[in-house]
């Protein structure tokens, strides 16, 4: 177990340095000038230089990339060229805000998703429940999910008033670590967070609903319903064989997430990782959105690393070599 | 049987209630009549099950016999509810007075297992791989007693001793199992509630011959000492002589013949029981040839469209345009039954059906 664990930390390290190694020549490839947007056109090239050498932009490619990894590896991802302050100092709040609606998000959408899929995938074949939820489940799936959000701010926030449209907190309130506890933070939260939770609620519907209909017609559902159990507790031996998929699928998700949540961020002007994350790219902030790559790509593998190592505490057949 | 060092007082007189209390349960009595299962298909009704009666007195074994495919699980499924919704199940049976078929899910919740317990066909895949097997024991129980986990397990613990496993691999999952432990675990299982009838639907199927025969003597010896009432779906004829007093052969979804085990294998008087007899092994007699085994040639014809007269014309050596065209009713001989309308040339047929040649003759006439 202890072995397998030291080798499968020992790939994650090799995939983000690959992932890292990719994100650094693709933003350099990139035919544009990161000073521009900082600099008055028309600033003297000295000017323009001191900033490319301050950035460490001048030298071969070979050098900065050799610069970079030494820097990365004593944790010096070097400062946003747009805040001109560390990258770490204007990831870290983001990153905060974005994990306050991705993973309530993720776990709701993922126990909705699943309880409501066992039912569907428990109704009978062809019956109403059973069309129905695949139906709902699809056009959730089809719409994009700035639609969600648009329809949820229309009816909830413009229309019926009942939620804040944008933003994380009303002018004036709390500010810093402190906010988070505050009604007013979880009332501009609820919105976004119900985008998120109908945004991952299709796919674990559909995932465990595939898994019950598949796990109902097992000879150990017949002899679980002969021992005369109640029929919910036949459906949940189904639902228990049908999450190990789903957990699969839902570390990696929640990673997955942080990147995919960009619209939802976008639509109720949540100051999450994501939105800062397409800024940084359209800004040439080499820095922030290498940084913000280099983070993605270790939660990804973290998670996967999880999901596998949770799979095993819940298939007994699970072995790690 | 003992030893359950761990037990606290409490646990142990709820345990020694809970024993006493299964113990006092009377073996079950079950009357089956006019049973018929009908799927409903694509391609029209398929009558898996036609018109199927039988007895089962208390105490007693009855063996279920016949080739693949002639309705033998599906009967035990019909018993136990277990038939898939779409399916039409007419006729009656009784067990100990109350009809058992047709009732709901919430209403079969009491005769499942308290009543009725089930040994199944492929024990392979009939344990949830994601729980141990002490807790699928225990689920049982607690389904139906009002005890706790503590004593629901000691009592797995019992009924693994009974069936020769041992108690700490309760906690094991099924994959940790061979074939032969997990049909012991599953008889365990049918055991945990000393249900007055048992179902085994083909008990040794999946396993080798001497597995077969240790599961065949662990199922008699725990039928001796517990003397419940036991219906064994078998296509081994072999096994049936051993274990059972009463016998039903069943081909393509109907009755072939009935009666106690000995006078149907001694004097078989249908013409498939005496094929079947042929297509198993015999100990040889010293002194005689040994007798050849004979298969009968043929297969179960499709009950999409039953052929019009007798089922088994088809495949009968001794069949007649009688028997092509006219459904055979039942007839009765002493304690013995049998569905063929030349109950009374048996004996010619059964010279006959000893010859390897009169089934020979049969196949390319198929």
């Amino acid at each position: 177990m202890r072995a397998y664990i030291l080798r499968r930390l020992a790939q994650s390290v090799l995939v983000v340095w690959a992932v890292t190694t990719i994100m650094f020549f693709m933003f350099r490839v990139m035919p544009a000038d990161p000073t521009a947007i900082l600099l008055e056109r028309g600033l003297s090239d000295e000017a323009r230089l001191a900033l490319m050498e301050e950035w460490g932009l001048t030298g071969s490619l070979w050098d900065q990339y050799v610069a970079y990894l030494g820097n990365i590896a004593q944790g010096d991802f070097g400062n946003s060229f747009f805040y001109r302050k560390p990258v770490w100092d204007v990831l870290f709040p983001l990153i905060v805000n974005t994990l306050w609606i991705a993973i309530p998000g993720l776990l709701m959408g993922a126990a909705l998703g699943a309880a409501i899929g066992t039912a569907v995938g428990w109704a009978p074949r062809g019956g109403k429940l059973e069309r129905s939820g695949i139906f709902l489940a699809t056009v959730i799936r089809g719409v994009p999910n700035f639609v969600i959000g648009i329809a949820l701010l229309t009816v909830f926030s413009s229309t019926l008033g009942w939620f804040p449209g944008f933003g994380m907190g009303d002018p004036g309130a709390t500010t810093g670590f402190a906010r988070y506890f505050t009604l007013d933070f979880l009332h501009h939260l609820a919105l976004p967070l119900i985008a998120v939770t109908i945004y991952f609620l299709p796919e674990n519907l559909l995932l465990m609903r595939s898994g019950v209909v598949e796990n109902r017609t097992e000879d150990y559902i017949e002899l679980v319903r002969a021992k005369g159990v109640p029929q919910r507790r036949v459906a949940w031996h189904a639902a228990r064989n049908s999450m190990l998929p789903l957990i699969t699928w839902l570390f990696p998700a929640l990673a997955e997430t942080i990147a995919g949540i960009v619209v939802i961020e976008i639509v109720f002007s949540w100051p999450g990782v994501g939105r800062e994350l397409v800024l940084a790219v359209t800004r040439q902030d080499y820095p922030l959105a290498q940084a913000a790559f280099f983070l993605l790509a270790v939660m990804i593998v973290l998670a996967n690393l999880a999901a596998d190592l949770a799979y095993g505490k819940l298939d007994p057949r699970v072995v790690y070599k | 049987m003992t030893g359950h060092q761990t037990l606290g007082p409490a646990a142990a007189t709820a345990l020694g209630q809970l024993n006493e209390r299964l113990a006092a349960k009377p073996a079950a009595h079950l009357q089956v009549s006019g049973l018929s299962i009908h799927y409903s298909t694509l391609r029209g009704p398929f009558n898996a099950v036609d018109n199927v009666s039988f007895e089962v007195a208390a105490g007693t074994n009855l063996g279920l016999v016949g080739e693949s495919g002639c309705g033998k699980s599906t009967v035990v499924k019909a018993l136990m509810g277990l038939l898939p919704e779409m399916t039409r199940v007419t006729g009656q049976a009784l067990l100990d007075g109350q009809n058992i078929l047709g009732l709901s899910d919430a209403d079969l919740q009491d005769v499942r297992w308290n009543r009725i317990s089930l040994i199944t066909q492929s024990a392979m895949n009939s344990l949830d791989p994601v729980y141990c097997i002490g807790d699928q024991i225990c689920e049982a129980i607690l389904a139906h007693e009002p005890v706790g986990k503590t004593v629901a397990w000691a009592r797995a613990e019992q009924m693994f001793a009974l069936v020769g496993l041992p108690a700490e691999r309760l906690r094991e999952f099924p994959h940790q199992f061979s074939g032969g432990m997990r049909q012991r675990a599953v008889i365990a299982m049918a055991l945990a509630l000393n249900a007055g009838m048992l179902l085994a639907d083909e008990p040794t199927t999946a396993l080798d011959p001497i597995m077969q025969s240790q599961i065949m003597s662990r199922i008699r010896g725990i039928h001796d000492h517990m003397r419940r009432s036991m219906i064994l779906v078998t296509h081994d004829i072999a096994v049936v002589a051993e274990t059972c007093e009463t016998v039903v052969v069943m081909y393509a979804g109907k009755v072939a013949e009935s009666g106690p085990t000995q006078d149907v294998l001694d004097r078989p008087l249908h013409p498939y029981t005496m094929g079947l007899q042929n297509a198993f092994p015999r100990l040889p007699v010293r002194g005689q040839p040994r007798k050849p085994l004979i298969s009968i040639p043929g297969t179960v014809p499709n009950l999409l469209l039953p052929p019009a007269g007798c089922r088994f014309a088809g495949r009968c050596p001794f069949a007649t345009n009688l028997c092509r065209s006219v459904a055979p009713p039942t007839y009765q001989i002493g304690a013995q039954s049998a569905a063929c309308h030349y109950v009374e040339r048996a004996s010619q047929f059964r010279v006959a059906a000893a010859e390897p040649d009169t089934w020979r003759s049969m196949e390319p006439s198929r």
